[in-house]
C-alpha cells in the first residue's frame, strides 16, 4: 500500500516546496440510510471535469492539465454519459492510461445496478466537484452546493468517487 | 471533506478510491478502498467484473457500515507484480535538472489555476 501523505512531502520537499497540510480530522460524522438501498435515489459525484475542445489535450494520456481545470460545483445529464476527463488530475499516469472512462465514471455499472433492483433509481443527473486545494472554499462554496445539488436531485444517498 | 458535510446534512456518503492514507486521515464516513494506480477508483480498465465488484463492495457500505470511519479494502489486486507501487512520485530516478523542470511545471499549474479562478 503507498503511503501517500508521507510520499507527496517528499517529493515535493525536493522541489522546495513545504509540505501540503491535508485536512484531518479524528471522527467521521454518519448518517444511517433511512431505507434499504432497493428503495433509494442515489447520486453519483465526481471530480472529473467536462471536456471542453478548446482546453487543450485532455487525454486519454494527456499531460497534467491546469486549464481543464474547473472551479464551481456543477451538475450534468447522466444519460448519456457525460465526456468527463481527468486530465487536470494528478493521478498515475505511468499506470492509468486514462482510456476507459468506466474506471473514474462508474455510470454503466450504476445503470447495471439500477437494473437488477440493488440501487432504487439513479438521479438524472451526477454532480461534478472541484478538487479545490483550499479547504476553506470547500468547505464554505463547494460542500453546501453539493448538499443543495443533492438535495434538488431528491437524492437519498451519494457515491463520490474522486480521482 | 465534501463526504463529511454531505453525511452532517443527512445524506449517507461511500467513498471509491484508490489512496486509503489521504481519505482515512481527513475522516470519510464509509470508504471502499481498492488498492490501485490513481485513475482507477472504480476499477480496472475495460474489465466490466472488476468494475461491477469494485461498485458492489462500495454499494454494500450503505447496508453494512455501522459507524463512521469505515473502510472496506477491495479483495482485488491490481497486478501479481506490485512493482507500480514504487513508481508513483519517485525520487530516485530525478536528477536536479528534472526537479528544476518539474517546479517550473508546478508554477506554471499555479498561475494557470490562479487565472482561471479570477475569470470564473
Amino acid at each position: 500500500m503507498i503511503e501517500y501523505i508521507p510520499r507527496s512531502h517528499a517529493y515535493y520537499a525536493a522541489q522546495g516546496y513545504k509540505p501540503y497540510q491535508w485536512a484531518h480530522f479524528e471522527d467521521a460524522p454518519f448518517t444511517p440510510p433511512a431505507k434499504p438501498l432497493s428503495e433509494s435515489r442515489l447520486v453519483l459525484i465526481s471530480t472529473a471535469a467536462p471536456f471542453r475542445d478548446e482546453l487543450g489535450d485532455q487525454g486519454p494520456g494527456a499531460a497534467y492539465n491546469a486549464e481543464a481545470k474547473f472551479f464551481a460545483v456543477f451538475t450534468a445529464d447522466i444519460d448519456p454519459v457525460p465526456d468527463l476527463r481527468i486530465s487536470h488530475i494528478g493521478y498515475d499516469r505511468k499506470h492509468c492510461a486514462a482510456d476507459d472512462p468506466n474506471t473514474w465514471l462508474p455510470v454503466a455499472a450504476l445503470h447495471q445496478a439500477a437494473a437488477d433492483g440493488r440501487i432504487g433509481q439513479l438521479a438524472q443527473k451526477l454532480i461534478g466537484v472541484p478538487t479545490n486545494r483550499s479547504q476553506r472554499v470547500t468547505l464554505e462554496q463547494d460542500a453546501p452546493a453539493a448538499v443543495e445539488a443533492c438535495r434538488s436531485l431528491q437524492a437519498d444517498v451519494a457515491l463520490l468517487v474522486p480521482t | 471533506m465534501i463526504a463529511r458535510h454531505l453525511e452532517a446534512s443527512g445524506i449517507p456518503t461511500v467513498i471509491m478510491g484508490c489512496a486509503r492514507d489521504i481519505v482515512e486521515h481527513v475522516g470519510a464516513p464509509r470508504y471502499f478502498w481498492s488498492n490501485f494506480p490513481l485513475g482507477h477508483s472504480a476499477g480496472k480498465p475495460f474489465d466490466a467484473d472488476s468494475q461491477h465488484a469494485t461498485l458492489r463492495g462500495a454499494l454494500a457500505l450503505f447496508d453494512d457500515a455501522a459507524k463512521g470511519a469505515t473502510t472496506v479494502a477491495s479483495k482485488q489486486t491490481w497486478s501479481d507484480d506490485p512493482g507500480w507501487e514504487a513508481d508513483f512520485w519517485r525520487l530516485d530516478n530525478l536528477d536536479a535538472g528534472k526537479l528544476a523542470q518539474l517546479k517550473a511545471d508546478h508554477e506554471r499549474v499555479r498561475q494557470v489555476s490562479a487565472g482561471i479562478k479570477q475569470d470564473t
